[in-house]
């Protein structure tokens, strides 16, 4: 059943500079983590999604990048679900 | 903060999420100014594993199709702006990073 979304993880993780991702659902449940993603983050990460979606609730969801000196994350939210991306600078 | 190329507004606020200062569409926008000071409190509980505790985010970006508001920590204060995305550089929901 999540072959798909297996392969739509393993497809990010070969992306270039990705060294993290993780998909949660709109409760902040965990659907797949990979790398240095860790899956206590998912409410976190969902939380966030959705107070960014506050800011302008008419408007399509948001991308929100939280970046520290070395490293990004990626939050983006599609319908019920959330994906984040953790990256290394290039 | 005026001089800010393509700025269409901004907020500058205290760690607790007074306004200090404003402009343009943000102009006295309290409840923008409350959403930026949660994010910024949940930003801190992210992944402790990947973000070492030492590794404090520098600067959070949220980007819609046309504008994005870009906010960083300076002085103890939060810097809010909020600007249009040029169109020829829009290429959809994407970071401009």
């Amino acid at each position: 059943m999540e072959k798909d979304l297996d392969k739509v993880i393993e497809e990010i993780m070969s992306t270039p500079n990705v060294n993290g991702c993780l998909v949660a659902d709109h409760q902040g449940l965990c659907l797949a983590s990979k790398g240095s993603a860790h899956v206590d983050s998912a409410g976190v990460i969902v939380a966030i999604s959705e107070q960014a979606c506050k800011i302008q609730p008419n408007l399509k969801p948001p991308t929100v990048c939280l970046e520290t000196d070395k490293k990004q994350c990626l939050i983006q939210r599609h319908g019920t679900i959330t994906g984040a991306i953790y990256k290394q600078k290039a | 903060m005026d001089k800010i190329p393509d700025q269409i507004g901004y907020l500058v606020l205290t760690e607790d999420g007074a306004v200090l200062e404003s402009g343009g569409e943000l102009e006295n926008d309290e409840r923008v100014a409350t959403i930026i000071t949660d994010l910024i409190t949940l930003s801190n509980k992210v992944d402790p594993t990947a973000f070492a505790p030492n590794e404090q985010f520098k600067k959070i970006t949220i980007t819609y199709d046309d504008h994005w508001f870009v906010i960083c920590l300076s002085n103890k204060k939060i810097y809010v702006v909020k600007r249009t995305i040029p169109i020829s550089a829009g290429e959809g929901n994407t970071v401009n990073v």
